[in-house]
């Protein structure tokens, strides 16, 4: 069923999408232009023949050494349907910004920011544009393959957090 | 400021005091990364507008361990004790789960009793799973007589897997082609007589939650979010069966031996926390069944592949004969070669759809593992479904859905 | 008699028929084309379809095989299917040459289990040594089991037994049971080395290598066996024991110890220098490396000078910033009087010189060089040099460039004598004659840069300590003027640095402004003066650490990225460079 979908997506999108396999174990697979995947995964998500209205996993990939170096990957899934797809789109070093589908899916919210904290790749247009695991003074990012396994953090001064209330109380010295 | 409110309180007629403006300013509360409640370790800032959420803030990260950036590091088959640490309560269906990825990538076909122990194992896991979350919500609303009974109730269940795979907790059990090792004589039995008297504590809670005026006060109507909200948030699992939506794993998409098993999903309707909480009873109910009817249709045979570039060869043979010398040699050394290629395969876990994209080279180490954890999305939820509620909605919300720290921030 | 008839020829005899048509003219003229496993190969006639097969990308599994030795064909294990093979036999693809048109298939079920089946013979009585087996890690049995073999042994009586620890010479020992009777060693040795001392001894299932008797494997070329052994059978003395394969590192480095500058991979790990293996280079080395080459890592490792010394004869270390600012003043002082020598060592790289070379000039006001070096040894018909200096020619383009005339060790040895020279700056403590040695060593101020201990550094009145060449990156230019890379395996061990960061760190102390943070930075701001006499050699002739596919993932602490526990075998091509699409493959 997938299959027909794929189809569906390269008619539709016949110059964004650059390339459709089957991959492992009949996982069907598209690779899409970064510039356009906002509109993909709207089509995606609104066309009544593939209602893909879930994005389970978006995750991001590092091919250090190939050209383009990292993989935005998008996992799909229709609760309507019941098919899944794989749409995966490739994102240069020195230009990675791919526009967000933190509108197209509220689920996709953390892992885009997930991919930014982890690997560095921008989403243009992101609500909530802040790393999510680590802490904001961090330098780098720790998934990609040139990230030192063994290097040390410089020591962050401790951040003054005025946004927490201390009530009245014996904690508290108000 | 405060002469002026002493004024008003002292000028208004006592008949009246209740009724003068309260004033009030908006609270943050940080609900730290150490909090009994914050199921681990996720600081949550309320802001708070007396009982009141106005919005909520998540923090999460406390808890990064690196396993994706670890297991880059080590061979494939070293990577099962980090998958263990993923969902922690019931860790045998991290290994399943990365262990059907692997093979589905090396396009491996694991022996059938192999299957059904990973069935078993992970069914019994998800009944500890369940009762853990019943035990911890319980416990949170002030009934900590539920945790004493579900705490007894896992521990039974972990006696018996101690005895399948040595650990209670990190269970390393799962292997590329199959399993670590058979179950023991008289296991069956023992499993039952356990899965009897998990069923008699069940209903004991059962009886003591189910129609207990404080807990249906406290999770019917709280924490609800609507279906579609929850499928665009990517909620899978009991959460999103809590809302109305059949989808779970093992009818949707068969993996395993769950098609010949015969068991049900239950569903629920409203999306709230009470759905959420007997959706789970139930399919205690429904994994005690499924073991019952594995060990009916169990037969004996072998429990790896019988293929030595992915399975260790049987000691004497590694020290008697030169073959399993290598292989057992290159696969420790090197690790199994997985055929280049990327892989995306997903299980229901206790908590919803629990995914593992793989993405070899063809070396002896992942190239990249991404885990996609069922409480992810429910944790990202967790505003939404907690806007404009009450502080005390939190706490059994929270419990609810299940997050564990383990596999969101991995 | 009967009438005779003259025999008649016979009767109706039919027109000679035409001759057969000759083979169709081939599809490329003066190649060969065929095809294998489906993909169109285009070869050389007369390649045989291992090489074939290579050049497609398909890789035919084999033991005795080597492409620079004569065809032995007796592993079995190359057999491929043919079309034209006669009686459908399969066909060893490392004697076969390729024909015109021919199909050549090495996938289908016959081959495979051919393959699986000779490895399953080779293995029958082969010892169950891995534990303690050298080769373990990079042992074509492994390999090749792991691929075509995978099954369990079927062997249900005890294996032969044979000797375990022949001493076959100073340099190789043979473990009779391991050995699987490829005949590469004595293929080697007879072909190569030019030195018949290995044998097969008795015949069928009783042979085994052997030197003649009362001979030993003393062949200078001996260690090379021990490279092309495909199993653990023959060892080298030397590495025995020493470490496990898979821990070691590779940098691809040359060999120091004569003028022809083999090419090596310099097996490290951490701060230690493990082995030498040779690498290919045709035009110098072929696949092969002298016994005394390859030994010659240890000066890498032993009787190093790790701390800088002040004071002759003194023992207490001192940090290398004041020793520098102690030669400095020294330096100073004497070439403002004229009295000033520069000895600079043909061992040192082209970097090292050219910075030396520089600083000398430039601050010094040096107009002429000394050369010290080893001194000459053996040489003979194959590689190895009387010259044991790798870098003379290097150090006769630098002088060239930079002006200076270069005199002989004997010379400074007299002018120190006479007291025309009264300081000497020593890039390198290596000297040809200890005579003259000892004379140069009594001149008032001596300004030592050494990497290992000597006469020389002994005698040191301030003594830097200089890195070998794991420790850096660099040129050497070999006798015939090639200019070979070798690359950097660990960083300089203890206060040590290379010969041309120490030359930067007198360089500033003396008032130049000159930067060199990198060798690459020495080689683009000096090299340009000899670039013109160095060929088309390129800096990145050897690709860049920190270019390295990101496959193996990078860690701090090591220059080349790679954690101990991951054996990168790096496939490289003729010349020396990765072939990055195949980084991936084991």
């Amino acid at each position: 069923m997938s299959k027909a979908a794929i189809q569906r997506l390269k008619e539709r999108f016949p110059e964004a999408v650059t390339e459709t396999y089957e991959g492992v174990g009949g996982d069907d697979v598209a690779v899409v232009r970064k510039e356009s995947i906002r509109d993909v995964c709207r089509f995606l998500k609104e066309d009544p023949a593939l209602r893909f209205d879930m994005a389970p996993y978006i995750t991001a990939a590092d091919y250090l050494g190939s050209e383009p170096r990292f993989d935005v990957v998008y996992q799909l899934y229709s609760t309507v349907h019941n098919h899944r797809i794989r749409l995966r789109v490739g994102v240069p070093a020195d230009d990675a910004v791919v526009p967000t589908v933190a509108t197209v899916w509220k689920g996709a919210d953390w892992y885009e920011r997930y991919c930014w904290d982890m690997y560095g790749i921008r989403f243009d247009g992101h609500p909530d544009p802040r790393r999510l695991y680590m802490y904001e003074e961090f330098e780098g990012h720790p998934l990609r393959k040139d990230y030192s396994l063994r290097g040390r953090q410089p020591l962050m001064p401790e951040r003054h957090v005025d946004e927490s209330f201390r009530g009245p109380g014996p904690a508290g010295r108000d | 400021m405060a002469k002026d409110i002493e004024k008003t309180v002292t000028q208004a007629a006592p008949a009246n005091a209740l009724e003068a403006p309260f004033p009030t300013k908006r609270m943050l509360l940080n609900l730290g990364p150490s909090h009994p409640a914050m199921h681990g370790t996720v600081r949550a800032v309320v802001e708070l507008d007396g009982e009141n959420i106005r919005s909520m803030k998540l923090d999460i990260g406390f808890l990064h361990r690196g396993f994706e950036k670890s297991c880059e590091n080590v061979t494939w088959t070293q990577v099962f004790p980090y998958t263990d640490r993923l969902n922690y309560v019931s860790s045998i269906m991290n290994n399943v789960g990365y262990a059907l990825a692997v093979e589905k990538l090396c396009k491996l076909e694991i022996p059938e009793r192999a299957q059904y122990l990973r069935v078993i194992t992970s069914e019994l896991h998800r009944i500890c799973d369940h009762l853990t979350l019943v035990g911890a919500m319980g416990l949170e609303l002030g009934a900590m007589t539920i945790l004493i009974y579900t705490m007894e109730g896992r521990d039974l269940v972990w006696d018996r897997l101690t005895e399948i795979c040595g650990a209670r907790l990190t269970s390393n059990y799962a292997r590329i082609g199959g399993v670590a090792r058979d179950m023991p004589d008289g296991w069956r039995e023992k499993v039952e007589k356990t899965l009897d008297q998990v069923a008699e504590l069940r209903e004991e809670v059962g009886k003591l939650l189910n129609r207990n005026r404080i807990v249906i006060d406290r999770l019917q109507g709280t924490g609800a979010i609507s279906r579609e909200e929850a499928i665009d948030f990517g909620y899978t699992g009991p959460c999103l069966r809590a809302t109305g939506e059949p989808y779970d794993v093992r009818k949707a998409s068969p993996y395993l031996v769950y098609d010949r098993l015969d068991f049900d999903v239950p569903v629920g309707s409203r999306g709230d926390n009470f759905d959420r909480y007997l959706i789970r009873m139930e399919e205690l109910k429904q994994s005690d069944r499924i073991v019952r009817q594995c060990f009916e249709q169990m037969q004996p045979g072998e429990i790896v592949v019988e293929d030595y570039r992915y399975v260790l060869p049987p000691k004497p043979e590694v020290y008697g004969t030169i073959e399993g010398a290598m292989a057992h040699f290159k696969m420790v050394m090197e690790g199994i070669k997985v055929p280049p290629g990327e892989a995306y395969s997903y299980t229901e876990a206790a908590n919803g759809e629990l995914g593992f994209y793989l993405v070899s080279d063809g070396g002896g180490r992942p190239y990249k593992i991404g885990v996609r954890a069922p409480g992810w999305n429910m944790l990202m939820g967790l505003p939404r479904m907690l806007q404009g509620k009450l502080l005390a909605d939190l706490i059994p919300t929270f419990d609810t859905i299940n997050m564990i720290g383990g596999e969101v921030e991995q | 008699m009967a009438e005779e008839t003259k025999p008649t020829a016979p009767a109706a005899a039919a027109p000679k028929p035409a001759p057969p048509p000759g083979p169709p003219p081939p599809r490329n003229p003066g190649f060969v084309t065929f095809t294998i496993d489906g993909r169109e190969a285009v070869v050389k006639p007369g390649t045989n379809l291992v090489e074939a097969a290579r050049s497609v990308g398909i890789d035919i599994p084999f033991y005795c095989y080597h492409k620079r030795l004569s065809i032995a064909a007796n592993c079995r294990m190359c057999l491929v299917e043919m079309s034209n093979a006669p009686g459908g036999k399969l066909m060893p693809a490392c004697q076969m040459t390729a024909a015109e048109g021919v199909a050549v298939r090495t996938d289908t079920p016959r081959v495979k289990d051919q393959q699986r089946a000779t490895l399953e013979f080779l293995l029958l009585n082969h010892p169950v040594d891995c534990p303690i087996c050298d080769q373990s890690g990079e042992c074509k049995l492994q390999d090749y089991y792991m691929q075509f073999d995978h099954l369990r042994s079927r062997l249900e009586m005890p294996k032969v037994e044979m000797r375990k620890r022949v001493v076959l010479g100073p340099l190789v020992v043979l473990d009779e049971e391991r050995c699987i009777l490829c005949t590469r060693c004595v293929r080697f040795m007879r072909e190569i080395a030019g030195n018949p001392q290995l044998g097969v001894e008795r015949r069928g299932n009783h042979s085994y290598i052997s030197t003649f008797h009362g001979q030993e494997l003393d062949d200078p070329y001996s260690g090379n066996v021990v490279d092309l052994c495909p199993v653990g059978a023959l060892t080298s003395t030397d590495f025995r024991f020493r470490g496990r394969v898979w821990f070691l590192s590779s940098a691809r480095s040359v060999c120091t110890d004569c003028a022809r500058g083999c090419n090596v991979f310099l097996d490290y790990m951490r701060e230690t220098t493990f082995r030498y293996r040779p690498r290919e280079n045709d035009a110098v080395n072929q696949d092969w490396i002298c016994d005394q080459g390859r030994l010659s890592y240890k000066r890498f490792n032993e009787g190093r000078v790790l701390k800088a010394r002040l004071g002759r004869g003194s023992s207490r270390a001192v940090p290398r910033a004041e020793a520098v600012a102690e030669a400095a003043r020294v330096l100073r002082a004497r070439a403002a009087e004229g009295k000033l020598a520069l000895l600079l060592s043909p061992a040192a790289s082209l970097e090292d010189l050219l910075a030396a070379a520089a600083v000398g000039r430039d601050a010094l006001k040096v107009t002429e060089a000394y050369v010290g070096g080893r001194p000459d040894g053996r040489q003979d018909a194959f590689l190895k040099r009387a010259d044991e200096n790798p870098d003379r020619r290097g150090l006769e383009l630098v002088a060239s460039a930079f002006g200076f005339p270069l005199r002989p060790f004997a010379e400074l040895a007299r002018a120190v004598e006479a007291g025309t020279v009264q300081a000497v700056w020593a890039v390198g403590a290596e000297v040809p004659e200890a005579a003259a040695a000892a004379a140069v060593a009594r001149v008032p101020d001596l300004v030592v840069q050494a990497t290992n201990a000597g006469d020389l550094a002994a005698a040191a009145t301030v003594l830097l300590p200089a890195s070998p060449a794991p420790e850096s990156d660099g040129t050497f230019v070999n006798f015939e003027g090639r200019a070979q890379r070798f690359e950097m395996a660990y960083w300089p061990r203890g206060d040590s640095r290379p010969h041309w960061a120490l030359a930067g760190e007198l360089g500033r102390a003396l008032g130049l402004v000159a930067r060199w943070p990198t060798a690459r930075s020495v080689h683009e701001d000096l090299g340009r003066r000899v670039a013109d006499r160095l060929g088309d050699f390129r800096w990145d002739s050897l690709p860049a650490v920190d270019r390295r596919k990101g496959l193996v993932p990078p860690a701090a602490g090591t220059v080349d990225g790679r954690l101990p526990g991951h054996r990168e075998r790096v496939p490289l091509d003729g010349s020396g460079n990765v072939i990055w699409d195949r980084l991936s493959q084991p």
